[in-house]
This record gives structure tokens, C-alpha cells and sequence, in this order.
């Protein structure tokens, strides 16, 4: 005889109208960009580092921003990020206000702040600090929010603390440029870094 | 500019409010129970109260020249008041839902009203002579999730809808019988029931709040990143805090309020659209200008932890504005308009 425990059976997944069946892809806007892969990624990165050492800091945020692979797989999402945040703690303190009023200005400028708001959660979320070689983590919910509490957190352990400042401190500036406003469009925004 | 008429009715949430056509009696949503205030002199004083819900009304509407009440709430109910010499008497409408009615207007015929709930629905409901009954009809896909806000076209035919999955949309809900059939119009030429005439994704996947459509009728809006007209869609990055409500004041501006407690305009056109400021008056208050003595600054100190009591927001409303609504307005200019909120007010502002 065979025994089910009934309690445990997952009606949701029986059920085509629950709401845990909720098509995620459908918040995606038609204009996502192409996807990326790891290589176009890599690529963009070269570039970048190469605006970097040429004393173009501004310019280099302004690309790395602009190349985000929203569309791309995990892989190019994790080697994009460990750019951007090389060029984040490539600017010195003392520009940084400098420098972001100039990238979240003019045409685009306003994306361009919602994506490094996008990469400041994201830097700061993840455990491994700056390395492009993490496994890509399970989700905790079964519709992944693309948020969850159960993490483990760097804090002040060397390296990982160190990069927490400067990504705290580029939230900050941002803030004072951006707004609160930006904080809540990247909480709901499905086009993920 | 005149200063805003505040009307601080009672400490409790708002859900809702709406003023009769001739502005002298207002409806209130608190809690369980609709209040009826009636003007008399500047004030607003309670009259009556609409008892009959059994959990949060979320929404109330009059409508203008029937002067007719409907009222929903969350116990997936909604009634039609009809006011009679012995007082109002309410008439159950069958909406057929099984989660809480989110949110519900007269068409501008008053021959309907929709419903919108979180059984992913919009009961439209119209009255049915033969049975003397309000009955509805489902507007139902491709809604994915709750309907949070509803707005009509003037013709009575086509509805926005703004929810929760991120998407605004324009329907028809055209009944035989009840309806004329419409001219064609930027929207499609026949419109049966349920035509889906237009579907927005918001770019940033947040809620849809709110959504009105523009005097000419060519452009539905939503905050938190807001307007679309039929060809082209334009989110409005701000630096705000999420927005509730909007209306449209002439075709180049847009009234639009939510969790940062004030009024906000944005002007724009089909070219792009931006924030213009507040209609808040910040600068003309004078506040906490007073010379404290020392002593007294030090007693604050050590009584409250600091020197001043800064309890108070700045702006009129003293938390989230939920509903702005249109309160006079002449050739499509809008000359005031009126919000409610969580902090129990009403306030009528002059743009």
C-alpha cells in the first residue's frame, strides 16, 4: 500500500492559476538588450581597464555601465561585476562626486545610475570579494526575488571590508545624486546585473 | 497661488475619498464603514455614516449626477447606496470574486462601475432591470496578478487597468444593451468585450499605482514611472519616492502624489516628460525660528534627547497620500484638486 503524505504535496505546482505559478519572465521589457556572454563580457572588460589606466575614470564608468550584460548569462554577469567594481575602487575618494555627476548626466544618465545602484547591491551581496570565479548560488525562494536575507556577509574581514567601504561610501554619492527614487526602481527592476 | 484647505477629519488612515458633484459632501473610507461629511461654513462636520462592510473599505466613489455611492471593501463585497427618505439604503452587487476588492469608479455614463480585485478580475457591473439586481462580468486575461487601479475613458468603453505584475492596460468593456457602441478612436474600431486594446510593461518591473488618461484620451499614465501612449511608452525617472495616484491637468501636465507626502507636477509632452517641482509651498513657513535660551535648550536635552521636537514633516499631508482627485476643473485645466492619506486629511489644493 502505498503511503502519501499529503501534507507535503506541493498543490502549487498542481495548480496552473496559483499565483507561486507566476510567469517571471513576463515583467521583462521587449527591449532587453541582446545577451552577453562571458566573452563579450571579458572583452569589455579589457576595454575598460584600458580607459582606467589611461586617467579616464569617468569615461571607463561610464562604458562599463553602458556594456552591462542585463540580458546575459551568470557568467558574464559575475566576470561584468567584477569590472565594474575594479573601476569603482580604481577612483579615489575625492572624485568619486566629481566623476558620477558626470556619468549621471546627459543622455542615458538616469540608467546609468539605476545600473551602478544595480552593481552596489550586487558588490555588496555578494560573499566573495571581487573574484570572477564564484558558483552561482541557489535561490532561497522558489521564485527567485533576486533578494534574500540568508547570506553569508563579509564584514570586516579584510579584503571584503575594505571593499564594503568603498562600495558604501560610492552609495552614498549616488544617493545624494540619484535619490531615494533609484533605490526603489532597482528593488523591483527584473533586468538584473 | 491660495494655500491649501486642510481637513483634518479623524487619526486613522484613508483609503479613500470622493465629493459629491456640488462639493458639499465628501465620502471617507475608515476602516469597516464609509463616513458621509457634509460642509458647513470652512469645515467638514460627519453626517452619516454607510454601515454594512465587514472588513476594510478600500474604495468609494460617487458618482456625479446620480449621486449614487459604491463602496467596496475586503470582504470581496461591493454595495450601491442609494440614498432614499429614510436614509441610505445599500444593494449587494454579485462580483463573483474570491479575494478583496481593491478598487472601484463609475463609469462616466453611471450606467456601470468596475471593480478591480486580487482574484486577478475586474468585475464590471452593470443593473439589470429584469431581476432589479446590479450584476457583473469578468474582465479576466491576461491579468496575472491585483488590479490596483482603474481609470475610464470618457465614452464608458474603454478602461485602464494598472496592477501588480507590472503591467497597465486598456480594455474594452462593452455591454450590449447598456452601452452605445463607440467611435472608433486611436484604440481599435470594434471593441468587443474584453479586447485587450493596449498592454504596457513598466521597464523597471515596479507596481502600477495609478493610471488616468489624458484629456484627449490618446494616453494612459502610471506612476512610480509613469506614461504611455499608445505607440511609444516613457517611464519618468525620479528622485522620489514611490508615487500613489496621478491625474492630468490640461494634455502637458501631469498631478501626481504618493509616498513622499506631497504634490508633485511634471511637465512634458510627447517629447519626453520631466519633474517640475512641488506644489508644496516650503518656503513660505516659518518654522522653529524662535530664540531659545540656553536653559530651555538644555532641559530639551536632557527631557527628549535632543534640542528641538522634530516630529512634524514639513509638508501638509503628514504621511503617504493615497487618492488625488480632481475637484473643479474647467475646459480640462484642472483648477483644484483634492488628496487624502494615511494621516487622516483631506486637503483641497488650488494649482
Amino acid at each position: 500500500m502505498s503511503q502519501i503524505n499529503y501534507r507535503t504535496i506541493n498543490i502549487d505546482a498542481l495548480d496552473p492559476e496559483s499565483s507561486a505559478n507566476f510567469p517571471m519572465e513576463s515583467l521583462l521589457p521587449a527591449t532587453l538588450p541582446q545577451a552577453a556572454s562571458a566573452s563579450d563580457a571579458a572583452s569589455a572588460a579589457a576595454q575598460v581597464r584600458q580607459m582606467l589606466r589611461g586617467g579616464d575614470p569617468e569615461g571607463a564608468l561610464r562604458t562599463v555601465l553602458d556594456t552591462a550584460p542585463l540580458g546575459g548569462d551568470d557568467r558574464a554577469k559575475e566576470v561584468h561585476l567584477a569590472t565594474v567594481i575594479d573601476v569603482l575602487q580604481g577612483i579615489r575618494q575625492g572624485e568619486m562626486t566629481r566623476i558620477l555627476e558626470g556619468v549621471c548626466s546627459g543622455d542615458g544618465g538616469a540608467e546609468r545610475a539605476d545600473c551602478l545602484m544595480k552593481y552596489l547591491y550586487k558588490g555588496m551581496s555578494s560573499a566573495a570579494p571581487g573574484s570572477g570565479t564564484q558558483t552561482p548560488k541557489k535561490p532561497v525562494s522558489p521564485q527567485d526575488t533576486g533578494f534574500s536575507q540568508i547570506q553569508a556577509r563579509n564584514l570586516g574581514e579584510g579584503g571584503g571590508g575594505q571593499q564594503m567601504s568603498v562600495l558604501l561610501s560610492w552609495h552614498e554619492r549616488l544617493v545624494e545624486i540619484a535619490g531615494t527614487g533609484s533605490i526603489v526602481r532597482v528593488m523591483t527592476d527584473r533586468r538584473t546585473v | 497661488m491660495a494655500a491649501p484647505q486642510v481637513h483634518h477629519l479623524f487619526h486613522a488612515p484613508i483609503a479613500d475619498h470622493s465629493f459629491s458633484f456640488d462639493k458639499k459632501t465628501l465620502a471617507v473610507a475608515r476602516e469597516n464603514n464609509v463616513e458621509l461629511y457634509q460642509q458647513s461654513g470652512n469645515k467638514f462636520a460627519l453626517s452619516d455614516e454607510l454601515k454594512g462592510h465587514e472588513k476594510t473599505v478600500t474604495s468609494v466613489d460617487i458618482a456625479p449626477n446620480s449621486g449614487r455611492i459604491v463602496t467596496c471593501s475586503q470582504d470581496r463585497n461591493a454595495y450601491v447606496w442609494e440614498q432614499t427618505p429614510t436614509g441610505w439604503k445599500p444593494t449587494l452587487v454579485l462580483l463573483r470574486i474570491n479575494r478583496a476588492a481593491t478598487f472601484v469608479r463609475w463609469s462616466p455614463s453611471e450606467q456601470k462601475f468596475a471593480v478591480g480585485s486580487g482574484a486577478r478580475v475586474i468585475a464590471v457591473c452593470y443593473f439589470e432591470e429584469e431581476n432589479d439586481w446590479w450584476i457583473s462580468k469578468h474582465l479576466k486575461k491576461p491579468i496575472r496578478s491585483t488590479i490596483t487601479t482603474l481609470a475610464w475613458h470618457p465614452n464608458s468603453v474603454l478602461l485602464a487597468a494598472g496592477s501588480t505584475d507590472s503591467h497597465a492596460r486598456v480594455f474594452s468593456s462593452f455591454i450590449k444593451g447598456i452601452d452605445t457602441r463607440p467611435e472608433p478612436s486611436a484604440w481599435g474600431e470594434r471593441l468587443p468585450f474584453n479586447t485587450i486594446c493596449g498592454e504596457y510593461l513598466n521597464d523597471t518591473a515596479g507596481w502600477i499605482q495609478g493610471v488616468a488618461f489624458s484629456p484627449e484620451c490618446v494616453t494612459v499614465v502610471y506612476p512610480s514611472a509613469p506614461e504611455q501612449p499608445p505607440r511609444a511608452m516613457l517611464n519618468i525617472a525620479t528622485r522620489l519616492l514611490p508615487l500613489n495616484s496621478l491625474i492630468w491637468n490640461g494634455e502637458n501636465e501631469i498631478i501626481a502624489a504618493g509616498h513622499d507626502c506631497e504634490p508633485f507636477r511634471f511637465h512634458g509632452d510627447e517629447n519626453g516628460w520631466q519633474l517640475a517641482g512641488s506644489l508644496e509651498n516650503k518656503a513660505g513657513e516659518v518654522r522653529g525660528a524662535r530664540e531659545e535660551s540656553a536653559l530651555n535648550m538644555f532641559r530639551q536635552m536632557d527631557l527628549k534627547g535632543q534640542a528641538q521636537a522634530d516630529t512634524k514633516l514639513k509638508s501638509t499631508h503628514q504621511n503617504t497620500v493615497h487618492t488625488i482627485r480632481t475637484h473643479e476643473e474647467a475646459n480640462g485645466v484642472v483648477r483644484s484638486f483634492s488628496t487624502s492619506g494615511v494621516d487622516g486629511r483631506v486637503v483641497i489644493w488650488n494649482t
